[in-house]
């Protein structure tokens, strides 16, 4: 099943060095993570060395390593977010979710990470969840908007 | 044949073969410029930055790493001014600070003249150059360890951590890790570290030459190029 999918990717690329990235960028979005095992699938197909994939992998943030959760809330942190209050937002969402920043909630419904600023800043500060944008946010807002996620059904996400 | 190109190093002219990097045709010379990622023939990736040079560009300097340089007809250098012995000076003390344990780094710190850190020691055990994956790459090809991760948790590492099936454990990986090599006086204890200093006055000789290549045995240390060909193909005296 999985190496279907894998396959599917790798259609047309195959031994194609130089399209690890756009190959990574599909496996991350069909998966919703990289995993150790496709990692190695595509260090074999397009024929760059394992260490090369591992470490362009891990190299990027848009890539994660780790299963995500079915909800990916992205707070960002950056300078203009930070100093209009960011880390409370986030500190709001590990702690109403009980996961450090980058762990999935046992339930696999949450993700928490944060980045450093998503080039919004007149906006701050900024959260996103599963690709929309949230401005002006602050600890409140955080806490409905997990509340809301956690009640929607698992039917209704999509993501990728 | 191959086709040789005139520069200009610290006002000497030099003959180097095109395609050679300005640091490798000064230590031919012997000018000493000190680097550290630099492993000779191989492909330099300017890690360590200890390698800084002005390079003159229609009268104004830029600094630039001699190691991933490559030499051009006409070029002009200067390796050895008050700016680019500061900056040095200043990386070294950073290296050092970040990674005291370890005679080579304690070399060319004091090499790079450093009389004192300002900096807290961290003591880590890597300081990123580089070497072992320049040669694991480089020399041999196979690539079984390379950079992982990025900003502070940039480190070198097997794929997932596990051992490479790549790997043959040639252990050339460890010859060349500056960071294998013990402080004279035995391994530093957590919070004890220091600048050793102990090898400063031989480098009383070398302050009244900068800039020149005085032998100085620090270089054997650190595994300067001059050490590592020199010896090996008995060229220099
Ligand atoms: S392990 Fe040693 S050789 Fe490799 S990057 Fe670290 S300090 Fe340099
Ligand atoms: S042996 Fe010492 S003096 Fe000579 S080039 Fe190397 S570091 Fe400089
Ligand atoms: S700092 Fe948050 S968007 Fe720029
Ligand atoms: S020797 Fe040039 S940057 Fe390290």
């Amino acid at each position: 099943m999985t190496d279907l999918k894998l396959a599917s990717i790798l259609e047309g690329r195959r031994s194609q060095p130089h399209q690890l990235i756009e190959v990574l960028q599909d496996v991350q979005e069909r998966y919703g993570y990289v995993s150790e095992e496709a990692m190695r699938g595509v260090s074999r197909e397009l024929g760059v060395p394992l260490t090369e994939v591992y470490g362009v992998a891990s190299f990027y943030k848009a890539f994660s390593l780790k299963p995500r959760g079915k909800n990916i809330i992205t707070v960002c942190t950056g300078t203009a977010c930070h100093v209009r209050g960011s880390k409370m937002i986030l500190n709001q969402a590990t702690g109403q979710l009980g996961v450090s920043p980058g762990e999935m909630t046992k339930d696999g419904l949450f993700t928490i990470e944060h980045v450093n600023c998503i080039g919004a800043c007149a906006l701050g500060p900024v959260v996103t969840e599963n690709g929309s944008c949230h401005h002006h946010m602050n600890p409140g807002m955080m806490r409905k908007l997990i509340e809301s996620l956690g009640d929607r059904s698992p039917e209704d996400f999509s993501h990728g | 044949m191959v086709q040789k190109v005139t520069i200009n190093i610290d006002g000497m002219s030099i003959r180097a073969p095109k395609g050679t990097s300005v640091l490798d045709a000064a230590l031919e010379y012997g000018i000493c410029i000190p680097h550290l990622c630099h492993v000779p023939y191989l492909s330099d990736i300017g890690a360590c930055r200890l390698c800084i040079v002005e390079h003159v560009v229609n009268g104004r300097a830029k600094i630039t790493t001699s190691c991933t340089l490559l030499v051009e007809e006409g070029m002009v250098i200067l390796s050895n001014t008050e700016k680019v012995r500061k900056l040095r000076r200043n990386i070294a003390e950073l290296i050092v600070a970040e990674a005291p344990n370890s005679r080579a780094i304690q070399d060319i710190a004091i090499r790079c003249g450093v009389k004192e850190v300002r900096y807290p020691f961290r003591n880590n055990d890597c300081i990123l150059c580089g070497r072992c994956v320049q040669v694991c790459t480089g020399r041999y090809g196979v690539k079984a360890i390379g950079f992982v991760g990025r900003g502070k948790d940039r480190r070198v590492e097997t794929p997932f951590n596990l051992h490479s099936d790549l790997c043959r454990n040639c252990g050339a990986c460890i010859d060349v890790c500056p960071m294998t090599v013990v402080p004279c006086d035995g391994p530093m204890k957590v919070g004890e570290e220091r600048l050793c200093g102990k090898c400063e006055p031989k480098m009383a000789f070398a302050e009244e030459t900068p800039g020149f290549c005085v032998w100085c045995d620090l270089g054997e240390g650190f595994q300067c190029e001059r050490y590592t060909l020199g010896v090996r193909n008995q060229a220099y005296p």
